[in-house]
């Protein structure tokens, strides 16, 4: 979880500054100076491998990385394909774990929330199981289950749990009494109370919390890919590529990671969160990214 | 926390050290009771699900002094210096680069849009590369650990800066300060509790970035190489002792040490900085 005020500077970081309705033209500009910067950088990159300053084959030049994502992409030899299905195989392995993780910590999450009496007594396992580093149970998994899917949906999933469960405990316990008690007196049934009142309050921070188990999702993925994958995914690819000192595909498959990381991120929950806040009203409290 | 003020606001004292104590000691307790039980009686797996015991056993028999059974001391004491030297990195660049950005015009042009492109890539996706530009070192394992956390301390500098009222800086040029005296007595001490947070967060972040970084990268000791290397040994009882330093670690680290750091300069610089 992170400050209030850490997040605010994060999200004016990627929406730029909008400085109201000024214009296509205003806003191209500054595309254009955001984008100045990494243009510069990956010129300057460039210029260092041509002029030899840096080896290309520990550090290809931008325009090498670049040809051999199209060379992944579009080529129609052997490799044909090999990168979607890599990307499949990553998505597939982080959806499963993100559902799983929602499937568990959201009921659970409100049944903590709601009842401070078992919150009580299991905070304490909670607390000693959230500093353990999901990746941290890879060995275990290696052990019972050995490589392959179900090792890595496991880590990941364990990745998104803990957010997505504090998230949905927090939510549930920030709805006021005060409303509860009011629905109750008015004749409300449990139902009413859990459709009507919990869950539109604490939408916000369940929808926070799943960004958030996504994100760790996603992120958990690659190590445990890397520890854990037998022949797919964009981790396995990273690192399968180091054998064979092919950096051009490790950058291709680390700039993919990012993508689509962020894509997740800022599309699809962004959008969702926009939504969500201007239907009812709130403000996001828990906030964070990881 | 406002419903517990609620429900019951009386009867507090007694009570609260109840909580504090025995609720901990019997929700942990029991389960591991109970798994002790199951796994000696053979009800589950006790090789999968070695005793808690057991574990401790192991543990015990590691962490002898002397250097061929007192293993386990090398394993923390490489882990340890490896987050701190990443986070000590991680501190100094991040504080500086959060503060180009936040204090000047040309470093916000150039930092932001570097920072919102390396932001997203999953800190672990470097391990490879750092593999082969540096090999399997130290430095990579510190590299990690420094990507980690810098971006949660750079990004905390940045609100600290940003939630500084421009009075404080008015007040302090009228009274004739000379911009070396502003940086170390207005922005410095203004920016302390937000750094504070930002190196708490990040020294999370980095601590289970390490513990991967070191499966996958380290050469002969840290624990996540502890826990990696036993999984090809199938050596359960290993593992699940290094799960629990780790545990015991990441917890010490993020509450105790930052926890106590946290408090010592809030203390010191008061508590926010909000005028």
């Amino acid at each position: 979880m992170k400050t209030d005020a850490a997040s605010t500077a994060e999200a004016t970081m990627f929406s730029g500054e909008n400085q109201g309705i000024s214009g296509g033209l205003s806003a191209l500009v500054q595309f254009g100076r955001f984008m100045l910067p990494i243009v510069a950088l990956l010129a300057i990159w460039e210029l260092a491998v041509k002029t030899g300053m840096i080896a290309a084959d520990i550090f290809p030049a931008p325009s090498m990385i670049f040809a051999r994502a199209m060379q992944l992409l579009f080529s129609t030899g052997p490799e044909q394909g090999m990168l979607f299905r890599h990307i499949g195989a990553s998505l597939y392995r982080a959806i499963a774990a993100f559902a799983l993780s929602i499937l568990i910590a959201i009921p659970l999450g409100f049944l903590l929330g709601l009842a401070p009496r078992i919150y009580k007594w299991v905070s304490p396992v909670l607390s000693v199981m959230l500093p353990l580093p999901a990746v941290a149970w890879t060995p275990i998994l290696l052990v019972a289950f050995g490589q392959g899917d179900k090792t890595i949906i496991t880590v990941c999933f364990l990745g998104a749990f803990f957010p997505v469960l504090y998230s949905t405990i927090q939510g549930v316990q920030s709805v006021s009494r005060h409303s509860i008690w009011v629905v109750q007196s008015m004749g409300g049934t449990r139902r009413h109370i859990l459709l009507n009142v919990l869950l539109p309050a604490c939408l916000v921070a369940l929808i926070s919390g799943l960004k958030l188990g996504m994100a760790h999702s996603w992120r958990t993925l690659v190590a445990a890919e890397m520890l854990a994958a037998l022949s797919s995914g964009l981790g396995y690819m990273i690192f399968a590529a180091r054998s064979y000192m092919d950096v051009s595909t490790m950058f291709v498959g680390i700039a993919l990671l990012a993508l689509i990381g962020m894509l997740i991120e800022y599309g699809l929950f962004g959008v969702l969160e926009k939504k969500t806040i201007r239907k009812w009203h709130a403000t996001s409290k828990v906030g964070g990214k990881r | 926390m406002s419903q517990a003020i609620l429900n019951h606001a009386p009867a507090a004292g007694r009570n609260k050290l109840f909580d504090r104590v025995c609720v901990p000691i019997i929700s942990l307790g029991i389960p591991l009771l109970i798994w002790e039980f199951l796994s000696r009686s053979g009800l589950i797996n006790d090789f999968l699900f070695p005793s808690p015991s057991q574990i401790l056993g192991v543990l015990w028999g590691k962490s002898g002094l002397q250097f061929e059974t007192g293993i386990l001391y090398g394993h923390v004491y490489a882990s340890m210096m490896r987050l701190l030297w990443g986070l000590f990195l991680a501190t100094v660049l991040g504080t500086l680069i959060g503060m180009l950005i936040g204090l000047t015009r040309w470093g916000k042009f150039i930092f932001k849009p570097l920072l919102s492109l390396f932001m997203p890539v999953p800190t672990l996706a470097w391990t490879p590369i750092l593999l082969l530009l540096i090999g399997v070192d130290n430095k990579t394992t510190i590299l990690i650990v420094f990507i980690a956390a810098s971006f949660e301390v750079i990004l905390n500098v940045i609100a600290g800066i940003e939630n500084m009222n421009v009075k404080v800086f008015w007040v302090a040029r009228s009274m004739g300060a000379s911009r070396l005296q502003i940086f170390f007595k207005v922005i410095i001490p203004g920016i302390m509790p937000y750094l504070i947070t930002g190196m708490r967060l990040g020294s999370g972040y980095a601590w289970r970035a390490l513990i991967a970084a070191e499966m996958l990268a380290a050469s002969s000791f840290g624990l996540g190489f502890m826990i990696y290397e036993a999984s090809e040994f199938m050596d359960m009882t290993t593992i699940y002792g290094g799960l629990f330093m780790i545990a015991l670690l990441g917890f010490f680290i993020e509450n105790v040490l930052m926890g106590m750091l946290e408090e010592r300069t809030t203390r010191k610089w008061g508590v926010q900085v909000e005028r």
